[in-house]
């Protein structure tokens, strides 16, 4: 029996971007426009995004590298005001693991023509699998990705 | 102007119960309806728990009298979902809290369960966040201490 452990861990990322809140609000609520930047890096399989972009609706995405151990990202939105906030919780499986539960806050804000977002993650690791350090990478890395997508 | 603030705190208890009974007290609905939901002064409007990972934990009530926070013509709406259930040992739950249908915190927290001795250490972590016109962490887990100090009394009658 895995021995349990239970690690809680807080991060904050903030970004300004050159897009306006409705852009980068709406790279995170329409299903098409997450589509393209929400993912692991570029060389893991990718099965196919799902998005229900609602209170109440869920999101689900899985990858990993070819052969790998595949990550599941399994998502809900509790909150939702157009381009100003979102608020979700979700949870990261390794194949059939659970390794994560996370409260996710982003946060919205004009700048001028542009937007400054402000991601609040407070996250429960569990068991030994993953730790803040980790996920916070992996978070700016996504990040990176979605900048990416609204330069574009 | 959405404005959301954030918060986290932990609460240990010990019962004098073992971790398989301060458990039950959690996955329940008869046993969770008694302390978690039902209170002196409180119109309880609806409660459904169905304790299961991706099931739901909804409730609607009242305050009565009213008080200095919130007036007694507020219906206040909790809805949970169990992410993680170990039995005897931890849940993992997502929670928000509306007043009068608006949205006002949603939290993560863990319920953890650990024998110490004859009963059990728990310990209560939660993560917040908080929207306009939101309680705040204060007076958030004051609410829950006075919760858990329901679920001693609870264990404790349950027990003779």
């Amino acid at each position: 029996m895995t021995k349990r452990s239970t690690t809680h861990a807080t991060f904050v990322i903030e970004r300004d971007f050159k897009a306006a809140p409705a852009k980068v609000f709406d790279a995170f609520a329409n299903p098409q426009s997450k589509a393209k930047w929400f993912g692991g890096p570029e060389e893991w399989e990718k099965s196919n995004h799902k998005l229900d972009f609602r209170v109440g609706g869920k999101e689900s995405v899985s990858g990993g590298p070819p052969g790998g151990t595949v990550h599941h990202y399994n998502a809900e939105y509790w909150d939702i005001v157009p381009n100003e906030r979102i608020v979700s919780s979700y949870e990261m499986h390794m194949d059939k693991t659970r390794i994560s539960v996370s409260l996710a806050s982003m946060e919205f804000k004009q700048n001028g023509a542009g937007t400054t977002f402000v991601l609040t993650e407070q996250g429960i690791f569990l068991d030994g699998y993953d730790d803040a350090g980790e996920r916070e990478r992996g978070t700016r890395e996504l990040l990176d990705q979605l900048e990416t997508y609204l330069n574009k | 102007m959405a404005t959301t603030t954030h918060a986290s705190f932990v609460i240990e208890r010990r019962y004098d119960a073992s971790p398989h009974r301060v458990y039950a007290a959690w996955s329940d609905p008869a046993a969770k309806r008694q302390w978690f939901v039902e209170g002196e002064g409180w119109e309880i409007q609806s409660y459904e728990l169905d304790f299961r990972e991706g099931g739901a934990e909804k409730s609607r009530f009242r305050h009565l009298k009213g008080e200095e926070t919130f007036g007694e013509k507020t219906i206040f709406g909790n809805e949970t979902v169990f992410n993680e259930i170990a039995p005897s040992e931890r849940i993992i739950f997502t929670y928000s809290m509306d007043r009068n249908g608006v949205r006002f915190s949603v939290s993560l927290a863990s319920v953890e369960f650990k024998a110490a001795g004859a009963g059990t250490r728990m310990i209560f972590t939660e993560h917040a966040a908080f929207f306009e016109g939101g309680d705040g962490a204060q007076l958030r887990e004051a609410g829950w201490r006075e919760l858990l100090g329901k679920l001693d009394r609870y264990l404790k009658g349950a027990a003779s």
